[in-house]
């Protein structure tokens, strides 16, 4: 285990001794307009960002050449070769991977016309320009290019679900307003109303005079007695008990009422045939 | 109470009106238990008409105070009038089997019942 780790070690160490820097040669950046009018061509530095910073209108095209080289001054193709675009106020960036010949030139154009997806949305502030390289046998390197403005984008779509990122606005519930009770005197008046029928029920019974010769007999007595028990039990649920105690209470009381019912109709039943049998 | 209102026993004189008639004929070929059923049919209509002005009218809010009520009244005067109809002696054929003793005992529970959903309405 100890022989391929050290070994794997020494190679490490090979390898960085043997990684250099790599450099650009030659960066040059033009920008024509539609008609193919060259309106800026210059070569880039490395060391400073060019001034004043290249401004792209809206049917521009941006042309950047340069070539990869080691320190030998030999063309390098790099394994990744990328150029980041990168607006620091809003955050947004995007990465353009560029492609690099055998040799190590590179060429990236940029057509306002009909720019790359990887063109972030742009706003009034520049977009800073660096190129990255990367490479197995090289330090990997990092290149501030220059600043660069574009038209500002369109602002971008709002997402169907954005509202629900939001706080939303407050929930105001609407309850219909509390019932009232009527007036005193017109709860007064139908009151009243409601006794008229009383008075029209008791002046019938006078009028028709029914007669209940055997209601307090013993055999009828205990039927009407228990079933004003049971009318008692209920108004004394409506005031007091829970539904489990007047249903016990009825349970219980129904028992005499059955008894007691059974002897009173039975007793009526008989009254009413012994007196229509002679007929 | 149609069945209250059953044919008149004796033709009336043409010089009476139909209505007085009736009237008539109810009044004297109808017996005094029957006619105390009428007569508690008529307070429980009243009643329940009252009732339901009063939740028209006014309000109904308590509406289950307004349902109690009215659902007792309806309901009392349906078990008077099944009472009626079965204890009635021109409608022995059609309740062979119900002796009117069988139709009270029928009516009282029918009643406890009823009054028993009526309270738990009430609130």
């Amino acid at each position: 285990m100890v022989g391929p780790l050290s070994w794997l070690l020494a190679s490490l160490a090979v390898l960085a001794v043997q990684a250099s820097v790599l450099t650009l040669q030659s960066p040059r950046l033009t920008v024509s307009s539609s008609d193919a009018a060259q309106l800026r061509s210059e070569p880039l530095s490395l060391a400073h960002k060019v001034t004043p910073p290249v401004e792209l209108r809206a049917t521009d095209t941006l042309k950047l050449t340069f070539q990869i080289v080691d320190e030998d001054g030999k063309g390098v193709q790099p394994h990744q070769t990328f150029v980041r675009f990168y607006d620091e106020v809003t955050g947004e960036e995007g990465i353009q991977p560029v492609k690099v010949t055998a040799g190590g030139k590179a060429k990236l154009e940029l057509n306002m016309a009909r720019p790359p997806s990887s063109l972030p949305p742009s706003g009034k502030d520049p977009i800073k320009v660096s190129l990255y390289l990367g490479s197995f046998k090289h330090d990997p390197a990092q290149y501030e290019l220059f600043d660069l403005f574009v038209p500002p984008s369109q602002p971008p779509a709002q997402h169907a679900d954005e509202v629900f990122f939001h706080p939303r606005p407050e929930i105001f519930h609407t309850f219909r307003p509390e019932q009232k009770v009527p007036p005193k005197f017109v709860s007064a008046v139908f009151t009243l109303l409601l006794a008229a029928p009383w008075v029209v029920l008791l002046g019938l019974l006078a009028h028709i005079g029914p007669q209940v010769p055997y209601l307090f007999s013993s055999g009828i007595f205990p039927f009407i007695a228990t079933l004003g028990a049971f009318e008692g039990l209920l108004v004394w649920y409506w005031v007091d008990l829970h539904l489990g105690q007047v249903l016990l209470y009825g349970a219980i009381l129904s028992i005499p009422t059955a008894i007691a019912g059974k002897r009173a109709l039975a007793a009526v039943g008989e009254r009413r045939l012994g007196k229509s049998s002679p007929k | 109470m149609p069945a209250a209102k059953i044919a008149p026993s004796k033709t009336a004189g043409s010089s009476q009106s139909p209505l007085l008639s009736l009237w008539k004929a109810y009044y004297e070929s109808t017996s005094t238990r029957l006619k105390t059923i009428d007569a508690f049919l008529v307070f429980l209509m009243l009643s329940g008409i009252i009732q339901f002005l009063y939740c028209v009218l006014i309000t109904n809010f308590p509406f289950n105070a307004f349902l109690a009520g009215f659902a007792s009244c309806v309901g009392q005067f349906v078990l008077a009038a099944s009472l009626r109809a079965q204890v009635n002696p021109a409608n022995r054929s059609e309740f062979k089997d119900v002796s009117p003793e069988r139709a009270f005992a029928d009516f009282a529970l029918g009643s406890i019942v009823l009054h028993f959903f009526v309270y738990n309405f009430l609130g």
